[in-house]
């Protein structure tokens, strides 16, 4: 049997392709849509705002303070509020927000039968990739979002002052305040992406969102834990969760950058390394 | 597999040579799916014309819906090739599956969004679709689905056979040249299977080359122009429906009480048969039916009724699938 007898139609010599837009814009539609999406930024918001209440309480007692130090600093000083809530949101829930979007985005359409619909209208299968790592991307930027505009609009009710004071006690004016929350939420953004970027790997591995769910987070507490063993300090500078603590320098003056650089470059290296893998893995994917 | 098989393999290829290579849709050869140390697919060489309906019958289990996903570029072959309208899968899938719409493995969508939402989502992934003409074109496979009126309800709320039908929007969404249905009746009522069938025919009638799978053999036999088979991941015939009707040997039931009479005579004559508790049916190889009758009546049966049969796609789907084949006596 020859070729020649196949049917080769010239409308097939050029690939079609849907615009990228209209994908990310679809993307955005559907993740913002979600129940649980809305669900973990009314969790998120929680965050500030108790932490704005915690705040006031504390002020009205006029108590002297028994606590973490961080949230002693919160004491009439507005913009530590952004920070604090970042800072606690960090090591488990936003994680939890993020690797559970990367897990819907592959893994929970692969079980709902939605990728194949995907993958046959055809949208490429790095597109794919390119797609969902866009929809993951800007799910966390919208929660790192919340947690920075409501600590700073719960910091400034609370506490009824626009001056910020700095941890080396010098004061800041309203604008380097919002500048050094910006560069926070900057990092945060990034380091959260990182833990994103490798949940989007695991959740090309499974049709399971809840396999990735589990083991990001049990990754993500046994990093912690040898985080913390001294002995293994050989072993701190390939850790994720390596100087996820340093969100606080950005309120030192002048800014101490050391740590979130360093940390920021870590965080790229689990980009590149997660994205690679995934585009990787779902180019020979079976769905 | 029987002996009567062999002509009808053997038809298949001399058709296929004869039609001075008609123009394919899509074509396997080799293809061959191993999962871990289970055969799903082997050696399935398909044929697609161009134009045709192609049922790909076979029980469950059979590997028609692995066949269809290495058809779509969604699973890699073990061994062998698929060509998709003349592009090789899964390397071509984006030069071909534009054109090729599909309902592969149940209805895959959000229960969170409606009817409408969903299905723009597919919309706005499917390369031929302008962005303007999303909203009309989804209007418009919803109305031609009979789902225009659920729109705007939930997936979650939706019936099994809403399910299906809102699957089938999907794949046409955007006039194609395949359209591949998995197994497309599942869930449907009576009512909405005549509703696919409906579809089916006119995507036919537009020159559409449709492939459906099912293992409901009057479904295919109503619907196809073209039928394969599947059997444990071979196929075991495959052809034009009217070639495979034909290749059938026909028979003629005899409805009689006396059945061992009947059973004795047959016998005596060389006559190949299958007795039942109150008939008996006498396969027409070497003897016509005034032949048979006349044996039967000159033999002392009484014979209350003789109906010749023709050799339906049941008959041949029993025959090529079912492991005990009863020959003659």
């Amino acid at each position: 049997m020859t070729t020649a007898s196949i049917a080769s139609p010239q409308l097939l010599e050029r690939t079609p392709r849907a615009p990228l837009g209209r994908l990310l814009g679809a993307e955005l539609r559907w993740v913002l849509r979600r129940p649980r999406t809305l669900a973990a930024f009314g969790v998120l918001a929680l965050v500030p705002l108790g932490l704005g209440l915690l705040m006031s309480m504390m002020d009205f007692g006029a108590a002297p303070l028994q606590g973490p130090p961080v949230l002693a600093s919160l004491l009439g000083n507005g913009m530590v509020l952004p920070l604090a809530a970042m800072g606690m949101a960090m090591p488990l829930l936003m994680p939890m927000i993020v690797s559970m979007t990367a897990a819907d985005a592959i893994a929970g359409e692969s079980s709902h039968g939605t990728l194949r619909g995907l993958l046959i209208a055809p949208i490429g299968r790095t597109r794919l990739v390119v797609v969902k790592a866009v929809g993951v991307a800007a799910v966390t930027a919208l929660a790192v979002a919340v947690l920075a505009l409501l600590g700073i609009t719960a910091g400034v009710a609370f506490t009824g002052t626009t001056e910020f004071t700095s941890l080396s006690g010098t004061s800041l004016t309203f604008m380097e305040g919002i500048g050094r929350v910006g560069v926070a939420a900057a990092w945060v953004w990034l380091q959260m992406f990182a833990v994103a970027a490798v949940a989007l790997a695991l959740s090309s591995l499974t049709d399971h969102p809840l396999v990735v769910l589990a083991v990001m987070m049990g990754t993500l507490i046994v990093f912690a834990v040898l985080g913390g063993i001294g002995d293994l300090s050989w072993l701190h500078p390939v850790l994720l969760t390596t100087g996820w603590m340093s969100v606080i320098d950005v309120i030192r003056d002048p800014m101490e950058s050391t740590a979130l650089v360093e940390s920021s470059v870590r965080a790229l290296c689990y980009i590149v390394i997660g994205l690679s893998a995934t585009i990787a893995r779902m180019a020979t994917k079976d769905s | 597999m029987s002996l009567s098989t062999e002509p009808l393999a053997a038809t298949g290829a001399v058709g296929a040579a004869q039609q001075a290579a008609p123009a394919l849709a899509a074509r396997t050869s080799g293809l061959r799916k191993v999962y871990g140390h289970t055969v799903a697919v082997d050696c399935v060489d398909l044929e697609v014309p161009q134009g045709a309906v192609l049922g790909l019958l076979g029980p469950n289990g059979s590997g028609k819906t692995t066949t269809i996903r290495m058809l779509l570029g969604l699973t890699r072959p073990s061994a062998g090739s698929v060509e998709l309208l003349g592009v090789p899968m899964p390397d071509g899938a984006d030069r071909a599956l534009p054109h090729v719409g599909a309902l592969v493995e149940g209805p895959g969508f959000h229960p969170f969004l409606s009817g409408r939402e969903n299905l723009r989502r597919c919309a706005a992934a499917e390369p031929l679709l302008p962005t303007e003409g999303i909203s009309r074109a989804v209007d418009e496979a919803l109305e031609r689905v009979g789902l225009g009126h659920a729109a705007t309800r939930k997936y979650r709320g939706y019936s099994l056979g809403m399910k299906q039908r809102l699957g089938l929007a999907a794949a046409l969404l955007v006039p194609r040249r395949l359209v591949v249905l998995d197994e497309p009746t599942n869930g449907l009522d009576p009512a909405g299977t005549r509703e696919i069938r409906a579809v089916m025919a006119e995507l036919h009638g537009s020159g559409t080359t449709v492939v459906v799978s099912s293992h409901l053999l009057s479904e295919v036999e109503a619907t196809c122009t073209h039928v394969a088979v599947l059997h444990q991941g071979t196929a075991v015939a495959q052809g034009s429906l009217a070639e495979l009707l034909d290749a059938g040997t026909p028979t003629l039931t005899v409805s009689t009480e006396d059945v061992q009479i009947a059973v004795d005579t047959l016998r005596d004559n060389r006559i190949p048969f299958w007795s039942d508790v109150d008939s008996v049916r006498v396969e027409l190889v070497t003897a016509t039916p005034q032949q048979v009758i006349e044996k039967l009546v000159l033999a002392g049966v009484g014979v209350r009724e003789a109906r010749r049969e023709r050799t339906g796609l049941e008959e041949l789907f029993a025959r090529l699938t079912e492991s005990d084949v009863r020959e003659g006596s």
